[in-house]
C-alpha cells in the first residue's frame, strides 16, 4: 500500500537544528531542518556515516533534544515536553529498530517482544495476541523460549521487527536496520519491513547507507552538510 | 515494576553468579561482624544485669563503706538502735570452684533479714537454718549446678578465695521462680555473713547493707544517721557505674565493626557500580524504548535490596555464630580488665537482630544511590559508546582528586575540632576513606604509566597491554581498585594501633617495672589486685635472705566526687621514682607524697575527669570526706579507668587498713633473682596461694595478659582481613568475567591459554599491587587517626606511633595474592572455552 499524500502529517521537523561543541570547535550536524512525513508514507533517510543520521532519529524520538526547532509528531510537540513525559511518549507511540538489534538478552523472545506491551501497561489477551502475531509473521514463533544469544543476526533483528510493532506505535524508526547483516539476511529482513510495515501502511523512518532500501522506500532523503534533499525513489543517485 | 524489567535483574544477577554470589558475602560478613560484635556486647550487659538484679533484689539503697568495706556497728545502729527497717548485711566477693574451672560470685547473707530483698535466700524459700547457720562453713547453690558439679546437699565443695582453699558443705539448693532467676541463680553461691567474713577476711566489716526506703524523708533521715566513713546510694546508681566501665571498651569494638561494614559497604559499592557500568548499554537501549529514569532507578535499587536482604539474612546467621566465640574473647576481656563476669548464654537481642538488618539493607541502599545515579544519567541513546564513557572519566579524574583532597581537609578539619565524640572522629575517618578514594583514578593514571616500561621488560607486550589496560578501562578499574584499597587499609590501620599499643605497653613496662620480685595475691581480675597478701607472709619476705629492700602496694576501691575510683597506696621503694614517668607536673611530687594530702592520678584517670594538676578530688575515707590536691599526672596503661595513686603514709592516716595487695622485692647484690623466687616459694605457708614472679615473669605476664585482651581486636582485624580478601576477589574476577570478550579477541588472534593466563594474572597483579602500594599511605591515616584521636578520646591514652615493615609488607602481599588468585578463575575459564561462542553477538 502505498502513502496517500492528502493523508495527516504524521511527524513535522520546523527548522530542527543540532550541533556538538568539539574541543574549540562547534560542529553544526543538522541545519534548520524542515521536514513532513504523513501517516502510512515509509521514508529511507540516507547518508554517509557521521552524516548525522542518528542524531536525526534521536531527536524524532525524543531521546535528545535539538538545540533550536520543532518536532511534531501527531498533535504532540516533543520540543515542549519534558524528558520524562518524552521518554512516556516514546514508549507509547514509537517503535525503534536498532543496527545492533540491541534485543535484551536477558529477556527471551517473547518476553522482548511483549516488553514494549508491558511498558504501556498493556495486558489484554488481545494486545498480547497481536503482538505474539508479529513472531509469527516475522518465521520465528518456534523460537517463542530462545534467549536472543542463540538467534542468529537476521533472526535478531527480524524480533526486533516484532517487538517495535508490537504496541502499534505511530512511527517507527530504523538506524541502519540491514548494517550488521550480510546481502541475504539483509534481503530478508527488507522483505519484512516491506511486508509487515510499508504494505500495512505503517509510518516508517529508515536511516541508512543501504542503497537497497530505495526499493521499498516512498520518498527518500538525502542528509548532507547538515541538510535534507528530497529524490523520488527511481531517481536518487546510486551513491 | 514492570515485570519483564524486573526478571531481566533477576536473570542478569543469575548469570553472573561469582559477582552476584560475593556481593552477598560481602554484605553478609559486614553484618555478621556489626551483629556478632553487638550480640557479645549485649550478652555480656545482660549477664551483669541479670547478676546485679540477682544479688540487688528489692533492695532501693545501699550503705557502703569508704574503702573496700563498712564496719558491721554501723548495721547494728542502724537496724537495732534506730529501727530502720528492712535492712539486710551483705559481704560479698568472688570464689573459683577449681574442680569445676567457674567463678561465683559469692552472697553472705543473714537468711532472718532476707526476706524484703532476696527470696530465694531467706527462710520463706525453705532454708533450713539449724543446718545453714549452727554448722558453719556451709554454702548453698542453684540446683543445675549442683546436678553440673555432681554434688548434693551435704557433700563438700572446695572453693578458693584470694589463692586460699577453703572446704564449704552444701546445706541446701537455691530454687528459682522462673527461667530469668534461674540463669542468674547458675553464677550465685550464698554463703552466712559470718562465712563470707571469714572467707574474703572481712571480719567485723560488710559489703554493704541492703536497704529499701521508700520516702526522701526516710531517705535523709537513714543519711544523718550515717558515721562520716559511710554513705548511701541508690542501688541503680551503683550498677550504673559498673556498667560504664566497659563503655569505652565496647563502644570501640562496635567502631571496629561498623569500620568493617563501610569495608562491605565499598564492596557493595563497587559492586553495584561495576553491574551498572558493565550494562550501560543495555540501560541505553531500555531507555530509548522507552523505560524512564525512574524504573532503571527502581531497577537499580531493586537488585540491591535483593542482595542487601540476602547478604542479610546470611549475615544473621553467620553474626549469631560468630557471637557464640566472641562472647568469649569479650567476657575474657572484661574479666581481665575490668569485673568478674560469667556469661552463660548468647542473648538473642531483637534490637541487635533489627538494628542489623537495618544496617544491612541501609547500607546497601546507601552504596548503590550513586551507582544508581550513574546509571537513570546514562544518557538514552542508539549509538552509545563505551569508549566515551572511558574518556570522560579520564577526564573527571582531576577533578575528582580535586574533590577528595576538599573531603581529606574536611575530614582532617572535624579531626581539630577539640572535644572527645568518637562519632565525629569516625565521620571524619569516613571523610578521609572517601577523599582518598577519589584521589585514586588520578593516582593509578600515573601509576599505570610509570609501570609501563617495568611490565613491559618483564613480560613484553603482554605486560604493557596489563599495565595500561588498568588505564584504558578505567571506569571499571578504578572502582575496584579503590575498594581493595580501602579494605586493605582497614586491616593496615587496625593493624598499627594493636602494634603501636603494644608497644607502648612494652616501653612502659621496662619503666614501671622496676624491682626484682614481685608477690601478689592470685587476683581474679588481672588489673586489680583485689585480695590481700597474708600479713605473715609479708613480714616472711621482707626478711628473707637475699632481700635487700621492699616495698609494698594497697589497692583499694574508694567512693570520689569522681565516682569509684581505685586509690593504689604506695610505699616508696629505692627506684618508686623510676617507675613513674610524670606526664604533667614535676618531680618534688614525691616529697609531698610521703606526708601530704597529695595524690597523682594515672593519665587516663585525668582525661576521664578532667582533672589536671592542682585540682583536688575529694575522697571518701574512713575520716570521712576529705580533699586530697592532684600533684602530677603520670602515664599508666595498666587501667583504662584510671587510678588515683597516694603515699601509704598518707593513706594510713585517712583509712583504718592495713593489709597489703602486693609485694616488690629488691634482690640484694650478687643474688640471682632465679634463686630468691625459688625460696621464697618454699617459705609460703600451707593454705594461702601467693604468685612470686621475678620482672620478667610478671613482664611476660602482663603482656600475655594484653595479648589476651586484644584478641578480640585481633579477631575483628582477621575478619576485615576476610572481607578485604573477599573485596580483592569479587572486584578483580568480575573486571576479568566482563572481559570475556576482548580475551575471546585476543585468543581469535592466536593468543594461546598460558598467555592469556599471563595476560590476565599480570593485569589482576598489577592491579593487587597498586592497590596494596596504595593501601598503606590510606593504612598509616588511618592509623594516625585511631591512636592518636579515637584511642584517645577513648581511653584517654598518649600512645607511640610504631609501624613495623611487617604490617606494610602484609598489607601489598595481602592485595596482591588475593589479586592474583582473583585471576585464576576467569583464565582458565577462558582458556577452556571457545572464543567462538564468546565472539557471538551478546
Amino acid at each position: 500500500m502505498a502513502a496517500d499524500a492528502t493523508a495527516p502529517p504524521q511527524v513535522q521537523l520546523r527548522g530542527l537544528t543540532k550541533g556538538y561543541q568539539e574541543g574549540e570547535q562547534f560542529r553544526t550536524v543538522l541545519d534548520d531542518l524542515n521536514l513532513t512525513i504523513t501517516k502510512g508514507e515509509m521514508v529511507v533517510l540516507l547518508g554517509r556515516s557521521g552524516a548525522g543520521k542518528s542524531t536525526l532519529l534521536n531527536l524524532i524520538s525524543g531521546i535528545d533534544r535539538a538545540d533550536a526547532g520543532e518536532v511534531i509528531l501527531g498533535d504532540t510537540n516533543l520540543t515542549t515536553q519534558s524528558e520524562h513525559a518524552r521518554t512516556l511518549f516514546r514508549r507509547e507511540h514509537i517503535g525503534f529498530v536498532f543496527q545492533s538489534f540491541n534485543l535484551i538478552p536477558t529477556l527471551t523472545v517473547e518476553e522482548n517482544i511483549l516488553l514494549p506491551l508491558e511498558l504501556n501497561q498493556r495486558s489484554s489477551s488481545e494486545d498480547r495476541d497481536r503482538a505474539l502475531h508479529f513472531l509469527e509473521e516475522v518465521g520465528l514463533r518456534d523460537r517463542r523460549s530462545t534467549f536472543p544469544d542463540r538467534l542468529s543476526g537476521g533472526e535478531q533483528q527480524r524480533v526486533a521487527i516484532a517487538r517495535a510493532l508490537a504496541h502499534d506505535p505511530l512511527l517507527i524508526l530504523a538506524d541502519e536496520p540491514t548494517g550488521n547483516l550480510d546481502y541475504e539476511t539483509g534481503q530478508q529482513v527488507l522483505d519484512v519491513l516491506d511486508r509487515l510495515v510499508r504494505q500495512a501502511g505503517r509510518t516508517m523512518l529508515v536511516a541508512t547507507h543501504d542503497h537497497d532500501l530505495r526499493a521499498v522506500a516512498d520518498r527518500v532523503l538525502f542528509l548532507q552538510g547538515g541538510t535534507l534533499d528530497v529524490y523520488d525513489p527511481s531517481s536518487v543517485p546510486a551513491s | 515494576m514492570i515485570a519483564s524489567l524486573w526478571r531481566s535483574s533477576l536473570r542478569y544477577l543469575w548469570s553472573h553468579p561469582w559477582l552476584f554470589g560475593l556481593s552477598v558475602v560481602g554484605v553478609a560478613m559486614g553484618v555478621a561482624m556489626v551483629v556478632s560484635i553487638d550480640l557479645a556486647n549485649v550478652s555480656a550487659q545482660e549477664a551483669f544485669e541479670l547478676s546485679a538484679e540477682t544479688v540487688t533484689g528489692r533492695a532501693t539503697h545501699q550503705v557502703r563503706g569508704a574503702g573496700d568495706g563498712l564496719d558491721e556497728a554501723v548495721y547494728r545502729q542502724l537496724r537495732i538502735d534506730h529501727g530502720v527497717r528492712p535492712a539486710a548485711p551483705v559481704v560479698e566477693g568472688y570464689a573459683t570452684v577449681p574442680d569445676a574451672g567457674r567463678t561465683f560470685q559469692v552472697l553472705g547473707i543473714d537468711p532472718i533479714a532476707e526476706g524484703p530483698f532476696r527470696a530465694y535466700a531467706s527462710q520463706d524459700a525453705g532454708i533450713e537454718l539449724d543446718v545453714f547457720m549452727a554448722r558453719g562453713q556451709t554454702a548453698l547453690i542453684a540446683e543445675p549446678v549442683a546436678e553440673a558439679l555432681s554434688r548434693a546437699p551435704g557433700d563438700t565443695l572446695q572453693v578458693r578465695v584470694g589463692g586460699r582453699d577453703r572446704a564449704l558443705i552444701i546445706a541446701g539448693l537455691l530454687a528459682a521462680d522462673d527461667e530469668r532467676s534461674r540463669q542468674a541463680l547458675e553464677s550465685v553461691m550464698v554463703v552466712d555473713i559470718s562465712t563470707a567474713q571469714e572467707l574474703f577476711e572481712m571480719q567485723g566489716r560488710l559489703s554493704r547493707v541492703d536497704l529499701i526506703v521508700e520516702t526522701d524523708a526516710e531517705r535523709d533521715r537513714i543519711e544523718g544517721l550515717l558515721p562520716e566513713s559511710a554513705r548511701l546510694d541508690r542501688s541503680e546508681a551503683r550498677t550504673e557505674t559498673v556498667e560504664q566501665m566497659t563503655r569505652a571498651f565496647e563502644l570501640n569494638l562496635q567502631a571496629l565493626s561498623l569500620l568493617a561494614l563501610v569495608v562491605g559497604m565499598f564492596l557493595i559499592y563497587n559492586t553495584m557500580t561495576f553491574s551498572v557500568i558493565q550494562r550501560r548499554p543495555l540501560i541505553g537501549r531500555l531507555r530509548a524504548l522507552g523505560v524512564t529514569r525512574r524504573e532503571i532507578w527502581r531497577l537499580i535499587l531493586g537488585e540491591a535490596l535483593l542482595i542487601g536482604a540476602l547478604g542479610t539474612v546470611v549475615g544473621l546467621a553467620l553474626g549469631l555464630v560468630l557471637a557464640q566465640g566472641l562472647v568469649v574473647l569479650v567476657t575474657q576481656t572484661i574479666n581481665d580488665l575490668y569485673y568478674v563476669l560469667t556469661v552463660r548464654e548468647l542473648t538473642i537481642d531483637a534490637w541487635t537482630l533489627t538494628k542489623g538488618a537495618l544496617l544491612g539493607l541501609g547500607a546497601t541502599l546507601l552504596a548503590t544511590v550513586w551507582p544508581a545515579r550513574e546509571a537513570t544519567n546514562a544518557p538514552a541513546s542508539t549509538v552509545l559508546q563505551r569508549s566515551a564513557a572511558e574518556t570522560s572519566t579520564r577526564e573527571a579524574a582531576p577533578r575528582l582528586a580535586l574533590g577528595g583532597v576538599f573531603l581529606g581537609l574536611l575530614g582532617g578539619g572535624l579531626l581539630l575540632i577539640p572535644g572527645d565524640s568518637i562519632a565525629l572522629s569516625y565521620a571524619a575517618l569516613f571523610l578521609l576513606i572517601i577523599g582518598f578514594s577519589l584521589l585514586i583514578p588520578l593516582v593509578i593514571t600515573g601509576m599505570a604509566t610509570g609501570l609501563r616500561p617495568v611490565m613491559d621488560r618483564l613480560f613484553g607486550l603482554i605486560g604493557r597491554m596489563a599495565a595500561r589496560g588498568v588505564v584504558t578501562t578505567l571506569s571499571r578499574t578504578a572502582v575496584a581498585i579503590a575498594a581493595l584499597v580501602v579494605a586493605v587499609a582497614a586491616t593496615v590501620g587496625v593493624g598499627i594501633m594493636i602494634d603501636s599499643f603494644r608497644g607502648t605497653v612494652e616501653v612502659w613496662l621496662e619503666g614501671q617495672l622496676q624491682a626484682d620480685v614481685y608477690v601478689q595475691p592470685p587476683s581474679l581480675v588481672f588489673r586489680q589486685a583485689d585480695a590481700t597478701l597474708d600479713a605473715g607472709v609479708v613480714a616472711t619476705f621482707r626478711a628473707a635472705e637475699g632481700v635487700r629492700d621492699a616495698h609494698t602496694v594497697r589497692s583499694v576501691h574508694v567512693e570520689t566526687n569522681h565516682g569509684r575510683s581505685e586509690l593504689v597506696a604506695i610505699e616508696f621503694g629505692p627506684s618508686t621514682e623510676d617507675a613513674y614517668r610524670i606526664k604533667e607536673g614535676d618531680a618534688s611530687v614525691w616529697d609531698r607524697l610521703g606526708s601530704e594530702p597529695v595524690v597523682i592520678v594515672s593519665e587516663p584517670y585525668a582525661y576521664r575527669h578532667d582533672v589536671e594538676v592542682g585540682d583536688t578530688i575529694e575522697i571518701q575515707t574512713d575520716e570521712g570526706r576529705a580533699p586530697f590536691e592532684v600533684g602530677a599526672v603520670y602515664f599508666d596503661y595498666a587501667s583504662d579507668l584510671g587510678v588515683i595513686t597516694i603515699g601509704r603514709p598518707v593513706y594510713n592516716q585517712y583509712f583504718e587498713d592495713d593489709a597489703v595487695s602486693g609485694l616488690a622485692l629488691y634482690t640484694a647484690e650478687g643474688q640471682p633473682v632465679e634463686g630468691l623466687v625459688e625460696r621464697l616459694r618454699r617459705q609460703v605457708p600451707d593454705g594461702q596461694e601467693v604468685i612470686i614472679r621475678s620482672n620478667q615473669g610478671l613482664r611476660e605476664a602482663s603482656l600475655e595478659v594484653f595479648d589476651r585482651t586484644f584478641t578480640v581486636t585481633v579477631v575483628l582485624r582477621l575478619l576485615a582481613v576476610l572481607v578485604a580478601f573477599v573485596g580483592v576477589l569479587s572486584a578483580l574476577m568480575a573486571l576479568q568475567l566482563e572481559r570475556s570478550r576482548e580475551l575471546a579477541v585476543l585468543r581469535a588472534n592466536g593468543m594461546t591459554p598460558r598467555q592469556l593466563w599471563q595476560y590476565v594474572t599480570s593485569q589482576t597483579g598489577v592491579m593487587g599491587l597498586m592497590a596494596g602500594v596504595l593501601a598503606v599511605p590510606l593504612g598509616l591515616i588511618l592509623a594516625t587517626v585511631l591512636v592518636y584521636v579515637i584511642n584517645r578520646r577513648s581511653f584517654g591514652w598518649t600512645l607511640q606511633f610504631n609501624v613495623t615493615p611487617e604490617i606494610l609488607l602484609q598489607a601489598v602481599g595481602l592485595a596482591l595474592v588475593a589479586a592474583l588468585l582473583a585471576g585464576l578463575y576467569p583464565s582458565y575459564k577462558m582458556a577452556q572455552a571457545n572464543p567462538a561462542d564468546a565472539l557471538r553477538e551478546e
